[in-house]
């Protein structure tokens, strides 16, 4: 049920799910441990790329429709949150020099 | 031969990933990113999605990661120093993430699928393909995204306008 026959080769759509949680993982041990607020927000892109990849993978195996296009409106959101968080960012960065999320966790500016 | 391409490009992702989480320098880390998203790229391709793999390419590869890039340069090199408040962070967060990721392979063991639709393989994926769909069922969520688009576009000029005074901030 998981085999794609891709360009004449099987492929096996788990293997394609297993790199989208290895890249998950990737991403979470890079939200946990870093402490650069801009190297946070590049992790999280790259969770959100292993969510793409799941999405399309699914598609591709149940040859639907429905996880392209999820993956395409995913793209949009995290492009407009990717703007507002640097846009957050920049705006931080220009009071203060923050080289540690945790200086961050105050509410005042 | 399309085994060996979705090896080569898997490792390169994780390579890439790995880059992401490892450098000190941020710069370092959005270009390992960018190599991550070209593969991931790719790997759509394979999996015969061809207006992702191109979607993926020019806004993500090439406007996200341009934006990130340009944000590192006006802010400048960062030092990432000192410890968290929490002992061992790190060892913690690797404990953390490898339940994570046995809980993800736990999950995925019992899945049934369903049947899959008999699509039409040769265009699957293609660009009047995905516009059908994108513009009868999915119409909802193409003009929601383009107003969130406009959104989040006059919330970033808002947030980086020039302050006037301390009555502005």
């Amino acid at each position: 049920m998981s085999n794609l026959t891709i360009g004449g080769s099987t492929l096996d759509a788990s293997w394609f799910l297993g790199l989208a949680a290895i890249l998950f993982v990737l991403g979470t041990v890079g939200v946990l441990v870093r402490r650069n607020p801009l190297v946070i927000l590049i992790s999280i892109e790259l969770m959100l790329n292993a969510g793409n990849l799941a999405l399309v993978t699914f598609s591709r195996q149940l040859q639907n429709y429905e996880g392209q296009l999820f993956a395409l409106m995913s793209m949009t959101v995290a492009a407009a949150e990717a703007v507002v968080g640097l846009a957050i960012l920049v705006d931080i960065f220009r009071t203060r020099d923050a080289e540690d999320i945790d200086d961050l966790s105050e509410l005042r500016g | 031969m399309a085994v060996a391409v979705f090896f080569v490009f898997a490792a390169l992702a994780i390579v890439g990933g790995i880059g992401v989480i490892s450098f000190h320098q941020p710069i370092r880390s959005v270009l390992s990113l960018v190599v991550v998203m070209i593969s991931l790229s790719v790997l759509f391709l394979l999996l015969s999605a061809q207006f992702v793999f191109a979607v993926q390419i020019i806004v993500y590869a090439g406007a996200v990661m341009v934006l990130f890039l340009f944000v590192i340069a006006l802010l400048g090199p960062a030092r990432e120093l000192g410890r968290g408040r929490l002992r061992f962070q790190a060892w913690l967060s690797g404990v953390f993430v490898l339940v994570l990721f046995g809980l993800m392979y736990a999950l995925l063991q019992g899945v049934q699928y369903r049947q899959p639709e008999k699509a039409d393989l040769s265009i699957f994926g293609s660009v009047q393909w995905i516009a059908v769909y994108l513009f009868t069922n999915y119409l909802y969520p193409f003009e929601l995204t383009s107003i969130l688009l406009l959104v989040a576009a006059i919330g970033a000029i808002y947030l980086s306008r020039k302050r006037t005074g301390i009555d502005d901030l």
